[in-house]
Protein backbone atom coordinates (compact mmCIF):
# COMPACT_ATOMS: atom_id res chain seq x y z
CA UNK A 1 0.00 0.00 0.00
CA UNK A 2 2.61 2.44 0.74
CA UNK A 3 4.42 1.40 -2.19
CA UNK A 4 1.80 2.44 -4.06
CA UNK A 5 1.63 5.67 -2.67
CA UNK A 6 5.15 6.48 -3.09
CA UNK A 7 4.65 4.84 -6.79
CA UNK A 8 1.96 7.61 -7.07
CA UNK A 9 3.43 10.28 -5.11
CA UNK A 10 6.84 10.60 -7.30
CA UNK A 11 5.34 10.02 -10.44
CA UNK A 12 5.77 13.26 -11.60
CA UNK A 13 8.48 16.14 -10.88
CA UNK A 14 10.74 15.55 -7.91
CA UNK A 15 12.66 18.50 -6.62
CA UNK A 16 15.38 17.94 -4.90
CA UNK A 17 16.91 19.96 -1.97
CA UNK A 18 20.86 19.63 -1.63
CA UNK A 19 22.58 19.01 1.68
CA UNK A 20 26.21 19.27 2.33
CA UNK A 21 27.36 17.45 5.54
CA UNK A 22 31.00 17.86 4.91
CA UNK A 23 31.77 17.17 1.73
CA UNK A 24 35.12 17.68 0.05
CA UNK A 25 32.64 19.12 -2.76
CA UNK A 26 33.64 16.86 -5.21
CA UNK A 27 30.38 15.41 -5.09
CA UNK A 28 28.57 18.60 -5.34
CA UNK A 29 30.25 19.68 -8.62
CA UNK A 30 28.77 16.25 -10.21
CA UNK A 31 25.62 17.06 -8.69
CA UNK A 32 25.85 20.54 -10.55
CA UNK A 33 26.94 18.90 -13.86
CA UNK A 34 23.79 16.76 -13.41
CA UNK A 35 21.78 20.00 -13.76
CA UNK A 36 24.10 21.28 -16.55
CA UNK A 37 22.27 20.99 -20.17
CA UNK A 38 24.50 18.26 -21.21
CA UNK A 39 22.80 15.72 -18.85
CA UNK A 40 20.23 18.20 -18.49
CA UNK A 41 18.08 16.26 -15.37
CA UNK A 42 15.27 19.20 -15.48
CA UNK A 43 14.25 16.55 -18.37
CA UNK A 44 12.99 14.17 -16.00
CA UNK A 45 11.29 17.13 -13.63
CA UNK A 46 13.66 16.73 -11.33
CA UNK A 47 15.03 20.20 -10.27
CA UNK A 48 17.28 22.01 -7.37
CA UNK A 49 15.13 23.75 -5.09
CA UNK A 50 16.29 26.73 -2.46
CA UNK A 51 14.17 25.35 0.66
CA UNK A 52 13.48 22.15 2.19
CA UNK A 53 10.07 22.51 3.12
CA UNK A 54 8.98 22.83 -1.20
CA UNK A 55 11.22 19.69 -1.78
CA UNK A 56 10.56 15.92 -1.91
CA UNK A 57 13.88 14.82 -1.86
CA UNK A 58 17.04 15.19 0.65
CA UNK A 59 20.09 14.66 -1.91
CA UNK A 60 22.80 14.59 0.99
CA UNK A 61 26.87 14.60 -0.05
CA UNK A 62 29.51 13.87 2.86
CA UNK A 63 30.77 11.99 5.96
CA UNK A 64 27.58 13.61 8.06
CA UNK A 65 29.72 15.75 10.65
CA UNK A 66 29.18 15.85 14.24
CA UNK A 67 28.68 19.55 13.79
CA UNK A 68 26.32 19.03 11.14
CA UNK A 69 24.37 16.37 12.61
CA UNK A 70 21.64 18.42 14.13
CA UNK A 71 21.45 20.52 10.98
CA UNK A 72 20.45 17.48 8.89
CA UNK A 73 17.97 16.29 11.64
CA UNK A 74 16.36 19.35 11.54
CA UNK A 75 16.22 19.56 7.85
CA UNK A 76 14.43 15.75 7.81
CA UNK A 77 11.52 17.23 9.44
CA UNK A 78 11.20 20.15 7.81
CA UNK A 79 10.60 18.17 4.48
CA UNK A 80 6.84 16.94 4.10
CA UNK A 81 5.95 13.68 3.85
CA UNK A 82 6.26 11.71 1.55
CA UNK A 83 10.09 12.32 1.30
CA UNK A 84 13.11 10.28 -0.22
CA UNK A 85 16.88 10.18 1.43
CA UNK A 86 19.40 10.00 -2.02
CA UNK A 87 22.70 9.57 0.06
CA UNK A 88 25.38 10.85 -3.21
CA UNK A 89 29.06 9.27 -2.59
CA UNK A 90 31.11 6.87 -0.41
CA UNK A 91 31.02 9.56 2.16
CA UNK A 92 27.64 9.47 2.99
CA UNK A 93 27.35 5.47 1.58
CA UNK A 94 29.65 4.11 4.36
CA UNK A 95 31.85 6.98 5.69
CA UNK A 96 34.50 7.17 3.09
CA UNK A 97 38.02 7.98 4.44
CA UNK A 98 36.67 9.27 7.70
CA UNK A 99 34.27 5.94 8.56
CA UNK A 100 36.37 5.66 12.30
CA UNK A 101 36.54 9.20 12.96
CA UNK A 102 35.62 10.50 15.58
CA UNK A 103 34.74 14.25 13.74
CA UNK A 104 32.03 12.21 11.68
CA UNK A 105 28.61 10.09 12.16
CA UNK A 106 30.66 7.30 9.72
CA UNK A 107 28.00 8.07 6.93
CA UNK A 108 24.15 8.99 6.73
CA UNK A 109 22.90 5.46 7.34
CA UNK A 110 23.65 6.39 10.81
CA UNK A 111 21.55 9.12 11.22
CA UNK A 112 18.52 9.26 8.88
CA UNK A 113 16.43 6.50 7.24
CA UNK A 114 18.24 6.14 3.63
CA UNK A 115 16.60 5.50 0.23
CA UNK A 116 18.82 4.83 -1.72
CA UNK A 117 23.23 4.76 -1.77
CA UNK A 118 25.09 6.13 -4.57
CA UNK A 119 28.65 5.26 -4.12
CA UNK A 120 31.62 6.79 -5.60
CA UNK A 121 34.46 9.17 -5.12
CA UNK A 122 32.59 10.96 -6.50
CA UNK A 123 30.08 9.17 -8.98
CA UNK A 124 29.74 10.09 -12.44
CA UNK A 125 26.78 12.34 -13.22
CA UNK A 126 25.54 8.84 -15.00
CA UNK A 127 25.36 7.24 -11.77
CA UNK A 128 23.35 10.09 -10.23
CA UNK A 129 20.98 10.11 -12.48
CA UNK A 130 20.71 6.16 -12.38
CA UNK A 131 20.32 6.28 -8.51
CA UNK A 132 17.80 8.94 -8.46
CA UNK A 133 15.69 6.87 -11.48
CA UNK A 134 16.26 3.59 -9.18
CA UNK A 135 14.92 5.91 -6.17
CA UNK A 136 12.08 6.00 -8.32
CA UNK A 137 11.31 2.66 -9.43
CA UNK A 138 12.34 3.10 -13.22
CA UNK A 139 15.62 1.16 -13.46
CA UNK A 140 16.38 -2.07 -11.53
CA UNK A 141 19.65 -2.36 -9.31
CA UNK A 142 22.48 -3.93 -10.94
CA UNK A 143 25.09 -4.48 -8.25
CA UNK A 144 25.04 -7.68 -5.88
CA UNK A 145 26.95 -8.86 -3.09
CA UNK A 146 29.61 -11.53 -4.39
CA UNK A 147 31.08 -14.47 -2.45
CA UNK A 148 33.68 -17.00 -3.33
CA UNK A 149 35.02 -20.27 -1.66
CA UNK A 150 37.69 -21.92 -2.15
CA UNK A 151 37.26 -25.89 -2.36
CA UNK B 1 20.93 49.21 -37.31
CA UNK B 2 22.22 47.05 -40.34
CA UNK B 3 25.21 46.21 -38.40
CA UNK B 4 23.24 44.99 -35.80
CA UNK B 5 20.66 43.00 -37.23
CA UNK B 6 23.81 40.86 -39.10
CA UNK B 7 25.34 40.04 -35.99
CA UNK B 8 22.17 39.09 -34.47
CA UNK B 9 21.74 37.13 -37.87
CA UNK B 10 25.23 35.98 -37.06
CA UNK B 11 24.42 34.54 -33.73
CA UNK B 12 21.01 33.07 -34.99
CA UNK B 13 23.48 31.04 -37.41
CA UNK B 14 26.28 29.77 -34.56
CA UNK B 15 23.04 28.88 -32.19
CA UNK B 16 21.49 26.37 -35.33
CA UNK B 17 24.98 24.93 -35.58
CA UNK B 18 25.60 23.73 -32.14
CA UNK B 19 22.56 21.75 -32.50
CA UNK B 20 21.88 19.50 -29.66
CA UNK B 21 24.21 18.76 -26.66
CA UNK B 22 21.98 16.81 -24.24
CA UNK B 23 23.36 13.56 -24.02
CA UNK B 24 20.89 10.61 -24.36
CA UNK B 25 22.73 8.86 -21.29
CA UNK B 26 19.19 7.22 -19.47
CA UNK B 27 17.84 5.54 -22.78
CA UNK B 28 20.77 4.87 -24.68
CA UNK B 29 23.92 3.77 -23.03
CA UNK B 30 27.39 6.05 -22.11
CA UNK B 31 30.33 3.73 -21.52
CA UNK B 32 33.30 5.83 -19.75
CA UNK B 33 36.34 6.62 -20.78
CA UNK B 34 39.26 3.70 -21.06
CA UNK B 35 40.91 4.19 -17.74
CA UNK B 36 37.65 4.86 -15.52
CA UNK B 37 37.96 3.10 -12.31
CA UNK B 38 34.70 1.45 -11.72
CA UNK B 39 33.51 -1.15 -8.96
CA UNK B 40 36.60 -3.36 -8.28
CA UNK B 41 36.35 -6.98 -9.45
CA UNK B 42 38.19 -9.58 -7.11
CA UNK B 43 39.48 -12.90 -9.29
CA UNK B 44 39.04 -15.50 -6.98
CA UNK B 45 41.04 -17.75 -8.61
CA UNK B 46 43.97 -15.90 -8.99
CA UNK B 47 43.66 -14.47 -5.16
CA UNK B 48 46.28 -16.20 -2.49
CA UNK B 49 45.14 -13.82 0.07
CA UNK B 50 49.01 -12.23 1.35
CA UNK B 51 46.52 -9.44 2.57
CA UNK B 52 48.63 -6.75 0.48
CA UNK B 53 45.27 -4.97 -0.76
CA UNK B 54 44.33 -4.52 2.90
CA UNK B 55 47.46 -2.71 3.83
CA UNK B 56 47.53 -0.17 0.99
CA UNK B 57 43.79 0.54 0.73
CA UNK B 58 43.10 4.43 2.33
CA UNK B 59 39.75 4.03 3.79
CA UNK B 60 40.44 0.50 5.10
CA UNK B 61 37.47 -1.44 3.88
CA UNK B 62 39.66 -4.51 3.12
CA UNK B 63 39.77 -6.92 6.50
CA UNK B 64 40.77 -10.38 7.03
CA UNK B 65 39.34 -12.41 9.40
CA UNK B 66 41.33 -16.26 10.24
CA UNK B 67 38.67 -18.84 11.66
CA UNK B 68 38.07 -21.98 10.88
CA UNK B 69 40.55 -23.42 8.97
CA UNK B 70 39.69 -20.31 6.25
CA UNK B 71 40.92 -16.94 5.91
CA UNK B 72 38.05 -14.69 4.93
CA UNK B 73 38.77 -11.34 3.28
CA UNK B 74 35.96 -8.89 2.99
CA UNK B 75 35.50 -6.26 0.88
CA UNK B 76 32.88 -3.76 1.94
CA UNK B 77 33.07 -1.20 -0.60
CA UNK B 78 30.59 1.09 0.62
CA UNK B 79 33.24 3.47 1.23
CA UNK B 80 35.48 2.45 -1.53
CA UNK B 81 37.43 5.89 -3.02
CA UNK B 82 38.23 3.94 -6.05
CA UNK B 83 42.07 5.22 -6.15
CA UNK B 84 42.85 1.41 -7.55
CA UNK B 85 46.04 1.30 -4.92
CA UNK B 86 44.24 -2.57 -3.92
CA UNK B 87 45.21 -3.19 -8.23
CA UNK B 88 48.37 -1.59 -8.06
CA UNK B 89 49.96 -3.28 -5.41
CA UNK B 90 48.31 -7.13 -5.80
CA UNK B 91 51.02 -9.08 -6.67
CA UNK B 92 48.52 -12.33 -8.39
CA UNK B 93 46.83 -9.69 -10.81
CA UNK B 94 43.72 -10.71 -9.03
CA UNK B 95 42.25 -7.17 -8.76
CA UNK B 96 40.72 -5.19 -11.75
CA UNK B 97 38.76 -1.71 -11.88
CA UNK B 98 35.54 -2.59 -13.74
CA UNK B 99 33.64 0.22 -16.01
CA UNK B 100 30.65 -0.17 -13.44
CA UNK B 101 29.46 3.20 -11.97
CA UNK B 102 25.33 1.72 -12.14
CA UNK B 103 26.14 0.49 -8.37
CA UNK B 104 23.39 2.65 -6.74
CA UNK B 105 21.84 0.29 -4.04
CA UNK B 106 19.10 0.83 -1.31
CA UNK B 107 21.32 -1.42 1.07
CA UNK B 108 25.20 -1.16 1.15
CA UNK B 109 25.45 -4.37 2.24
CA UNK B 110 24.98 -5.01 -2.00
CA UNK B 111 28.37 -3.69 -2.10
CA UNK B 112 30.12 -6.66 -0.49
CA UNK B 113 33.15 -9.10 -2.00
CA UNK B 114 33.66 -12.23 0.34
CA UNK B 115 36.75 -14.49 -0.34
CA UNK B 116 37.67 -17.60 1.62
CA UNK B 117 40.42 -19.33 1.23
CA UNK B 118 41.91 -22.16 3.18
CA UNK B 119 44.56 -22.13 5.34
CA UNK B 120 47.99 -23.67 6.40
CA UNK B 121 48.89 -23.69 9.97
CA UNK B 122 52.24 -24.76 11.50
CA UNK B 123 53.08 -28.23 12.11
CA UNK B 124 55.00 -27.68 15.19
CA UNK B 125 52.80 -24.96 17.45
CA UNK B 126 49.51 -24.72 15.03
CA UNK B 127 49.30 -21.30 14.76
CA UNK B 128 48.80 -19.79 10.87
CA UNK B 129 51.18 -19.54 8.33
CA UNK B 130 49.39 -18.50 5.72
CA UNK B 131 46.44 -19.66 3.14
CA UNK B 132 47.57 -22.72 1.22
CA UNK B 133 47.77 -21.00 -1.97
CA UNK B 134 50.69 -18.47 -1.02
CA UNK B 135 52.36 -21.74 0.76
CA UNK B 136 52.08 -23.42 -2.97
CA UNK B 137 53.31 -20.09 -5.07
CA UNK B 138 56.72 -20.18 -2.78
CA UNK B 139 56.88 -24.06 -3.33
CA UNK B 140 56.49 -23.39 -6.83
CA UNK B 141 58.46 -20.59 -7.81
CA UNK B 142 61.05 -20.26 -5.39
CA UNK B 143 63.44 -23.22 -5.51
CA UNK B 144 63.87 -22.86 -9.26
CA UNK B 145 64.75 -18.75 -8.80
CA UNK B 146 66.79 -19.46 -5.81
CA UNK B 147 68.25 -23.06 -7.18
CA UNK B 148 67.25 -24.21 -3.44
CA UNK B 149 67.31 -28.35 -3.03
CA UNK B 150 63.38 -29.15 -2.80
CA UNK B 151 64.07 -31.01 0.44
CA UNK B 152 64.92 -27.33 1.79
CA UNK B 153 61.33 -26.28 1.56
CA UNK B 154 59.77 -28.58 4.03
CA UNK B 155 60.64 -25.56 6.25
CA UNK B 156 56.91 -23.92 4.75
CA UNK B 157 54.45 -24.76 7.06
CA UNK B 158 56.52 -24.30 9.81
CA UNK B 159 55.71 -20.37 11.53
CA UNK B 160 58.19 -17.55 12.24
CA UNK B 161 58.81 -18.56 15.56
CA UNK B 162 59.05 -22.20 15.16
CA UNK B 163 61.64 -21.41 12.26
CA UNK B 164 63.81 -19.41 14.79
CA UNK B 165 63.65 -22.23 17.39
CA UNK B 166 64.89 -25.32 14.41
CA UNK B 167 66.85 -23.25 12.90
CA UNK B 168 68.91 -22.23 16.83
CA UNK B 169 68.83 -26.07 17.73
CA UNK B 170 69.74 -27.26 14.13
CA UNK B 171 72.90 -25.25 14.73
CA UNK B 172 73.49 -26.32 17.98
CA UNK B 173 73.14 -29.69 16.76
CA UNK B 174 75.60 -28.88 13.96
CA UNK B 175 78.21 -27.32 15.78
CA UNK B 176 78.28 -30.34 18.36
CA UNK B 177 78.87 -32.56 15.43
CA UNK B 178 81.94 -30.38 14.56
CA UNK B 179 83.38 -30.57 17.79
Amino acid sequence: MSNRLLDWCFKKSIWVYHVNTGSCNGCDIEILDVLTPYYDCERFGIKLIHTPRHADALLVTGPVTRQVRERVLRLHQAVPDPKLVIAVGSCPTGGGIWHDSYATCGGLGNVLPVDIYIPGCPPRPEAILYGVAQALGLVPKHVEARTYVEE
Amino acid sequence: MFKHAISELKEVILCLKAGQVTLGYPFEPHPPESGFRGLPRLDGDKCIGCGACANACPPRLISLDDQDGYRTIDFALARCTYCARCRDVCPQQALAMSDQFETATPSPGDLHITIKLRLVRCRECGAVVGTRRAVNKVLNEIPEKLGLPPEKMDWLDVCLSCKRVRALREAVLMAEVDS
